[in-house]
């Protein structure tokens, strides 16, 4: 599944379509509060674009966009930026994930800072879907099994 | 108007059985994922069409055009998977 194959058609269009579908990822993420979407939504988008990327153009040009190392690294900041908004607003002397309180840090209305709270919030979400998403197919695909893992165990035995 | 969008996406419903048909019973791999893609592009113009008449284009624009992506994506990686393991 993850090998290279010399089928250019596919190469091309996939160069084509990945960053019209990145930025209409990103989309669906900002305008998630006046139409269908939101941070899981868009993160299964962004991810959807980066498991193209890896089915058309191979493991290894992949790997130098995104690696398992880096998908690790971005669903646990996707994670931290979710929950330290949450522990913020718990700081702040309100409940978790109760953005009103975030206007005294923002220097806006309650209204504004819930609307601002829930953005950050969406694209913490995204940035971890995405990541996670990526990570699920890379293990399965690979099946767990790395080649330059493989060309380490071999150089072992010898 | 809305009726004609409504016999429309009935007439398109019961092609989408048709193409379940084939999905199931079909005879072979290739032809089960050739139903499937078809099922996916019909239920693309069935949700345009329910955008039609809810007045809601706009929102329904943007879930059909997900649907188009995600179709995209999992006929390649279907067809990727054929390609290396062979037909099954």
């Amino acid at each position: 599944m993850t090998r290279v194959t010399d089928d250019i058609i596919i190469r091309a269009v996939a160069r084509i379509l990945i960053p019209f579908i990145q930025l209409y990822a990103l989309y669906v993420i900002m305008h998630g509060h006046h139409s269908p979407g939101g941070g899981f939504q868009g993160g299964v988008i962004m991810g959807a674009s980066f498991i193209l990327y890896l089915l058309t153009h191979g493991l290894e040009e992949a790997k130098t966009r995104m690696s398992e190392i880096r998908a690790g690294v971005f669903s646990s900041f996707g994670l931290l930026v979710y929950s330290g908004i949450g522990l913020l607003c718990l700081i702040l002397g309100s409940n978790y994930l109760d953005y009103g309180k975030l206007s005294t840090v923002l220097k806006v209305i309650p209204a504004q800072a819930r609307s601002l709270g829930i953005l950050g919030v969406e694209i913490g979400v995204g940035i971890a879907v995405m990541a996670v998403m990526f990570s699920i197919f890379f293990d399965i695909s690979t099946g767990g099994i790395l080649p330059e893992d493989e060309e380490d165990l071999g150089a072992r035995d010898g | 108007m809305d009726n004609f969008f409504l016999l429309l996406g009935m007439a398109l419903f019961t092609l989408v059985l048709l193409c379940l048909y084939r999905g199931v019973f079909g005879p072979g791999v290739l032809n089960r994922m050739a139903g499937i893609c078809a099922i996916g592009t019909k239920t693309l113009v069935i949700l345009l069409l329910m955008g039609f008449i809810y007045n809601r284009v706009e929102m329904f624009i943007d879930i059909s055009m997900v649907y188009a992506f995600l179709n995209f994506v999992g006929t390649i990686t279907a067809a990727k998977y054929l390609e290396i393991k062979g037909e099954a």
